[in-house]
């Protein structure tokens, strides 16, 4: 084991001789993190260690899918478990690992998979239309939901915003976090009542506290939106959200609170429900090289 | 039709990691012929090979492997390598500078990549191991794309961002030499303006041992004796590996880059055996044609011919089917263009043959010299009468021939023209 682990850090190789010898999951996230680093380049290993779990394995540390499989191969190897490549698919940021990897080593389910929604979906359920939609496509997974949205520079209020400048709106991006939490309160991120649901027609803004602007952001930028719920107790819902462009924070919003209600569970074949979005593209042989820079990957494989 | 000219050239040779040290082993007819660590065993018969100096490549783990301190790979490149990649890659990157082009020039739809390269039978048996022992899920992801035969053009198109026409070649010895007729046609008949032709092979155990099977490699131990062309004692080929890049631009490329070309790939041609599937044809039939097609395509006579690079494998049979297609062709008009096989020194380097001694005879053409044929200390009667100089000469020639041969009885042969 020590000749598979010869590049990884002797903190990674201490932690995984001790899971082999205790067993004990707490080892299982430094064996992780251990292994994940020496993946990646030498220039980008700072920011593992800023132990930041919405760190995303693509976009932010430069590992394409191949390099995925690697560290998953390292992984089984050293930690002695099976990861298929169907669990593979949904893991995206280094905290999705971790969980992931401690719930396989503890025996426990795993948690849901992050489910990708794509802007058809996304407008078939939101009370929210164009020209006022702010997301082009979303995620939801057990801790919240991350959402984009690209400024085309076409949106109508440039015409007035600012006068031969154009400037995304603070108000608007706050209203981005909002229609993402509203999207989440409707993706049953918050559980209510059994036999109900959120009904999209009772779902209106209530507060919002610590909001801070960071950035400025202008057309042919993509926001990167996230929510994760703070506290919910019917009808009030509380997010914390936050918007990033590449690595710079643009806004944070300590809390947005929702009001909501919900409605009796109707079952209705045709309604696109939550698992209705579209399965994940079929297992394919990665045939090709993956292009240097990193990019979006709907699924770990795709190439 | 637009005419085609070599631009720039990279060596990674057992004579030489750079064009300076080829011109002087060839100059001087140093060889790169030594004991092969690995084969110093009682049970394998083969003692020498034609090494590369400054590279250690034979781990299974490419992050393993040591290269010259000029040269940077990241892991990301590296990691989907097998060892002829790497060599490819520093070569690449010599041609680039060689040839003074920038990313621009090369990363566009104009510019297209030709590769031969055996594959990696290192990395391939290795995957094959691991798939075995350890499991079908346990294989490196890379496994493939480092081992198979296309090993060379996947990694390099990716790497250096080409956009234009790819492909690899494979006809054994004579892949890099139909890499170099087909990525001429590609500037001749206007689809591109540049072609990389790139030739690589791996040096090791696994490369080169399993041709003792078929009696082709010299068992010789003296590795001064190894492998001698058209000398009588000749007894096989010595096994090498390494890479070359050629640069091939169409003149029009060359007038507005304001670079001065090493030659010009005047034209070539190519005939097959219809013989054996790895003995040459004993009357050099497939080869003689081939010269034929060449010197046509070229518009030049058998007299306009100064130098020929034979294919000259030191093989009993090759070297005396390619003697005889050479008397077939100069001997009625009575050309006696000096004839070497530059195998004496650098041994047979297999897909990369065809691409190294194209760039040989660039060399040779642009820096006025002849390379002699070295070891020959009793000619074979039966080459006898061809013009074969023993030593290096310092004179100018304007067109020289450089021929390939591979398994299946492929020929080809390259018209190269002073520019």
């Amino acid at each position: 084991m020590r000749e598979a682990l010869k590049r990884c850090s002797s903190a990674t190789v201490e932690a995984a001789l001790q899971f082999r010898k205790t067993n004990d999951p707490t080892h299982v996230s430094v064996v992780v993190i251990g292994v994940i680093e020496r993946f990646v380049e030498p220039s980008l290993r700072p920011k593992l260690h800023s132990a930041d779990d919405d760190l995303r394995m693509v976009e932010d540390l430069g590992i394409d899918s191949l390099t995925m499989m690697e560290i998953v191969i390292l992984v089984e190897d050293v930690l002695q478990m099976q990861i298929n490549n169907e669990e593979l698919r949904h893991l995206r940021t280094v905290g999705d690992i971790k969980t992931f990897i401690d719930c396989k080593a503890r025996g426990l389910p795993p948690p849901k998979p992050t489910r990708h929604l794509p802007i058809e979906h996304i407008g078939s359920v939101m009370p929210i239309q164009p020209p006022f939609l702010f997301l082009n496509e979303a995620s939801i997974n057990h801790q919240g939901a991350q959402g984009k949205y690209k400024i085309s520079g076409q949106e109508f209020f440039f015409q007035g915003h600012f006068k031969d400048n154009p400037v995304m709106p603070a108000s608007i991006m706050i209203e981005a976090i909002g229609q993402l939490a509203v999207l989440a309160l409707l993706e049953g991120v918050i559980p209510v009542e059994e036999g109900k649901v959120v009904d999209p027609k009772t779902i209106f803004f209530a507060s919002s506290e610590g909001v801070r602007c960071h950035r400025i952001c202008k057309p042919g930028d993509v926001l990167v939106i996230s929510v994760k719920p703070k506290r919910a107790k019917m009808p009030l819902a509380t997010f914390e959200g936050s918007i990033r462009v590449g690595q710079e924070k643009a806004v944070i919003a300590e809390e947005i609170t929702l009001t909501f209600g919900t409605k009796d569970f109707v079952a209705e074949p045709v309604a696109p429900a939550p698992t209705a979005a579209p399965a994940p593209a079929p297992e394919q042989a990665v045939v090709s090289a993956p292009a240097e820079t990193p990019k979006p990957a709907q699924s770990p494989l795709a190439s | 039709m637009p005419k085609v000219f070599i631009t720039g050239l990279g060596f990674i040779t057992s004579i030489g990691n750079d064009k300076a040290a080829v011109t002087q082993s060839l100059r001087e007819l140093r060889h790169g012929i030594e004991l092969y660590p690995p084969f110093q065993k009682p049970e394998i018969p083969v003692k020498v090979a034609a090494t590369l100096k400054g590279f250690s490549a034979d781990s299974l783990d490419p992050e393993d492997w040591t290269y010259p301190e000029r040269y940077t790979v990241k892991r990301e490149l590296i990691r989907s390598m097998s060892s002829n990649v790497l060599y490819a890659y520093c070569a690449m990157l010599q041609a680039l500078e060689d040839a003074k082009l920038s990313e621009a020039d090369y990363s566009n739809s104009q510019t297209g990549l030709y590769a031969s390269s055996g594959g990696s039978p290192h990395m391939l048996g290795n995957m094959m191991q691991r798939m075995h022992t350890q499991g079908v899920m346990r294989c490196s992801p890379m496994g493939i794309v480092a081992s198979i035969a296309g090993t060379l053009n996947f990694n390099l198109v990716a790497h250096f961002k080409i956009k234009g026409a790819s492909c690899g070649f494979s006809s054994a010895c004579a892949s890099s030499a139909h890499g170099m007729g087909f990525a001429h046609d590609e500037i001749a008949l206007g689809r591109q303006k540049r072609m990389f032709v790139v030739g690589a092979e791996d040096i090791n155990i696994n490369s080169i041992l399993p041709f003792a099977g078929m009696r082709a490699l010299s068992l010789q131990s003296d590795p001064n004796k190894a492998s001698r062309p058209f000398d009588v004692a000749r007894d096989g080929f010595v096994g090498t590996g390494g890479a070359t890049v050629v640069v091939l631009e169409s003149e029009d490329e060359v007038a507005r880059r304001g670079v001065q070309p090493y030659c010009e790939v005047a034209g070539w041609g190519q005939a097959s055996d219809g013989y054996n599937v790895a003995i040459s044809h004993p009357e050099g039939l497939g080869l003689r044609s081939a010269i034929e097609n060449a010197l046509r395509s070229a518009k030049v006579a058998p007299g306009d011919i100064g130098y020929i690079n034979a294919h000259g494998t030191s093989t009993p049979i090759g070297d005396i089917s390619e003697a005889k297609a050479l008397r077939a062709v100069f001997s009625p008009s009575g050309a006696r263009p000096a004839v070497s096989s530059t195998k004496a020194l650098t041994g047979h380097g297999l897909s990369l043959a065809g691409a190294m001694e194209t760039g040989f005879c660039a060399l040779a053409l642009r820096d006025g010299f002849v390379p002699g044929s070295a070891n020959i200390t009793n000619i074979d009667p039966a080459c006898a009468d061809l013009n074969i100089p023993l030593k290096t000469e310092a004179r100018q020639v304007d067109v020289a021939l450089n021929n390939s041969s591979g398994f299946g009885g492929a020929n080809v042969s390259l018209v190269l023209r002073r520019a």
